[in-house]
C-alpha cells in the first residue's frame, strides 16, 4: 500500500493540453513567417513599412514569439512563482483569442486593409493578452512567494498588455485618425515596448531562472536581476516619455545606456551561471540558447550605429533598419525558441506519455524524444540563413536575400519536423 | 549522503532501491543528486517513512519522479505500507550533490 505526497506533482502542473496547442500555433506560424519572407524578397530591402514587411514581423511576433512564450509561460509560471496556475481554462481562452486574432490581423496587413479584419484581429489579441494576465495575476497572488523572476514575468506581461492595446488604437488610427499624429509615426514606441518590455524583459526573467537551473549552477545573484529590471524599466518609460511629450534627442541615448546596462548585466549573469556550473557537458538546445544572450548584443550595435546616424545627419538608413529588425525577430527571438523548444516540450511530451509509467519500467529520457541529427541540421541551416540574410540586405542583393531566405524556411521546416515526431511519440514498450 | 534513519541496514536497502530512481532532466539518481531526506522504518507497523524533495518546487517532473520513488520502495518492501512526504525545507541546492554525483555530471 502507498501513501502518495499529496499535490505537489503533476496535478499542480499545467495540463500538456492546454500547454500543447501554443506550441504547435507557434511552430506553423514560423512556417508561414519563413514562406512570407521568401515571396516577399522583391522590394524587401527597399522600405520597411511595407504591408508584406509589417505582416512577417507581426506573424513573428505574435504567432512565433508570443504564442510560444505564452504557451511554455503557463507551464514554467508555476515553477517560478511557486503556486499552480489559478486557471486551465483561462490559458485555453487565451489561445483561442490569440489563435483567431493573430491570422485576421496579418491578413489586414497583407492586404493592407486597416478595416474589419485588422480591427477584429486586434480586438481578440488584446482580449487574449488581458485573460493571460488576469491569469497570471491571480496565480501570483495566490502564491505565498515573491521572487524577483515573478516580477520579471508580471511586469513584461503588462508590457505586452500595454503594447497590444497601442496596436489597437494605431489600428483604429489608420482608418479613422484620431490621434495626433498618423499610425507610422508611433510605430517605434509601438515596437520597442513590444521588444523591449515584452520579449527582453520577459527573456531575461525566466532565462534567469532556467540557464542556472538547466545548468546545475551554484550562482544566484537576486540584487543583480534587480538592477537589470529597474535599468530596462526606467530605460523604456524614459523612452517612452521623450517620445510623446519631451522629444529630447539625448535621452534616446540614455534610454540605449540603459538597455546597454541591462543586457551587459545579464550576459554577466549567464556567464557567471555557466561558469559556476555542475553539469560540466551543455547539450545542443542549451548551446543555442547561449547563443541567443550573444546575440541580444547585434541589435544593440545596430541600434547605436542608427541613433547615432539619426543624431548626426537626421537621415534613416533603410538597410540598418531593416537588419535591426531581422536580427531581433530571426536572430535573437528565433534562437531562444529553437533551443528552449527542444528544452521544454520533451518533457511535456515525457509527462504526458511515460508519467503513469514512472518506476515501473525503464522510460527513455526526455531529450531522446526528439531527433538530434534533425536538430544540428536545424541549427546549422538556421546558422547560414540568419548570415546570408543579413548578408543580402547590406548588399541589396535579390539573389543572396532569396538564398538566406530559403535556408530560414529550410530550418523553419526542420523544426516543424522535429516538433510534430515529438508530439505523435508513443511510448516504447519493454 | 547524509540521510537521516532510524535503521541503517534497511535504509541502505532502500537507497539501493532508489538508485534506480533517475531525475528525467539531470539524468542522476535521486539518491546521489540529494533529493532523499529521511528513511525511517515502523517495524511493528510495516510503515517506511521517506522524506525527499524536489530540485524546485512545483518541478514539472515531480510527480513522475515521487511516483517512480514509491514504486521502487513498494517493490523492495512488498510487505511495508509506504508513506512518502515532500519537503522544501531546507530547499534543495546543488551543495546537496554527492560526491559521486558530481563526478557523474562532471563527464556529462
Amino acid at each position: 500500500m502507498v501513501t502518495g505526497p499529496g499535490n505537489m506533482g503533476l496535478s499542480s502542473t499545467t495540463s500538456y493540453k492546454v500547454v500543447i496547442p501554443f506550441y504547435i500555433y507557434a511552430a506553423l506560424s514560423f512556417f508561414v513567417a519563413c514562406i512570407l519572407l521568401v515571396i516577399s524578397i522583391p522590394g524587401f530591402t527597399t522600405n520597411y513599412f511595407q504591408p508584406n514587411t509589417l505582416a512577417i514581423t507581426h506573424t513573428m511576433a505574435l504567432g512565433w514569439g508570443t504564442m510560444i512564450i505564452l504557451g511554455a509561460s503557463h507551464q514554467l509560471v508555476p515553477v517560478m512563482i511557486e503556486n499552480k496556475l489559478y486557471s486551465n481554462f483561462l490559458a485555453w481562452c487565451s489561445f483561442i483569442f490569440a489563435a483567431i486574432g493573430i491570422p485576421l490581423l496579418i491578413y489586414g496587413f497583407l492586404v493592407f486593409n486597416m478595416g474589419w479584419p485588422a480591427q477584429w484581429g486586434a480586438h481578440f489579441i488584446v482580449s487574449a493578452i488581458i485573460v493571460y494576465c488576469i491569469n497570471l495575476a491571480i496565480s501570483m497572488a495566490k502564491s505565498k512567494h515573491e521572487n524577483v523572476h515573478a516580477f520579471f514575468v508580471l511586469t513584461a506581461t503588462l508590457w505586452l498588455l500595454a503594447t497590444t492595446i497601442i496596436g489597437l488604437l494605431l489600428v483604429y488610427n489608420f482608418t479613422k485618425p484620431f490621434l495626433s499624429e498618423n499610425s507610422i509615426t508611433y510605430l517605434p514606441m509601438h515596437a520597442h515596448i513590444g521588444i523591449v518590455g515584452w520579449f527582453l524583459l520577459l527573456v531575461m526573467g525566466v532565462g534567469s531562472r532556467l540557464i542556472p537551473m538547466f545548468l546545475i549552477s551554484k550562482y544566484h545573484h537576486t540584487k543583480k536581476l534587480w538592477w537589470i529590471y529597474v535599468c530596462i524599466n526606467a530605460g523604456l518609460i524614459i523612452f517612452i516619455a521623450d517620445f510623446i511629450y519631451l522629444q529630447i534627442s539625448w535621452l534616446y541615448l540614455l534610454t540605449y545606456a540603459l538597455i546597454v546596462m541591462a543586457i551587459l548585466l545579464f550576459a554577466n549573469f549567464c556567464y557567471h551561471a555557466y561558469k559556476e556550473r555542475i553539469r560540466k557537458k551543455v547539450d545542443e538546445p542549451m548551446k543555442v540558447s547561449l547563443l541567443s544572450v550573444i546575440m541580444m548584443l547585434l541589435p544593440l550595435l545596430f541600434l547605436c550605429i542608427i541613433i547615432i546616424l539619426l543624431l548626426s545627419q537626421s537621415t534613416e538608413n533603410i538597410a540598418l533598419i531593416i537588419s535591426y529588425g531581422f536580427i531581433i525577430f530571426f536572430g535573437w527571438i528565433t534562437a531562444i525558441i529553437l533551443g528552449m523548444t527542444f528544452k521544454t516540450l520533451p518533457f511535456i511530451v515525457w509527462n504526458k506519455v511515460y508519467h503513469h509509467l514512472a518506476g515501473k519500467q525503464k522510460t527513455p529520457n526526455p531529450k531522446d524524444l526528439f531527433n538530434i541529427t534533425l536538430f544540428k541540421w536545424m541549427a546549422i541551416f538556421y546558422i547560414l540563413g540568419f548570415i546570408i540574410f543579413l548578408l543580402g540586405v547590406f548588399m541589396n542583393q535579390y539573389f543572396i536575400l532569396q538564398t538566406g531566405a530559403v535556408f530560414l524556411l529550410v530550418t523553419s521546416i526542420l523544426y516543424n519536423l522535429n516538433v510534430f515526431k515529438l508530439l505523435t511519440h508513443k511510448p516504447t514498450k519493454e | 549522503m547524509n540521510v537521516v534513519t532510524n535503521n541503517t541496514e534497511q535504509c541502505q536497502q532502500a537507497l539501493n532501491a532508489l538508485l534506480e530512481v533517475i531525475d528525467p532532466e539531470i539524468g542522476l539518481n535521486v539518491v546521489d543528486l540529494g533529493l532523499i531526506y529521511q528513511v525511517d522504518f515502523d517495524d511493528q507497523e510495516k510503515k517506511i517513512f521517506c522524506t525527499m524533495t524536489l530540485t524546485t518546487q512545483f518541478c514539472p517532473m515531480g510527480d513522475s519522479i515521487t511516483q517512480a520513488a514509491e514504486e521502487v520502495l513498494h517493490s523492495t518492501f512488498p510487505n511495508y505500507h509506504i508513506a512518502l512526504e515532500l519537503s522544501f525545507n531546507p530547499p534543495w541546492n546543488a551543495q546537496m550533490i554527492s560526491p559521486e554525483g558530481r563526478e557523474f555530471l562532471n563527464e556529462r
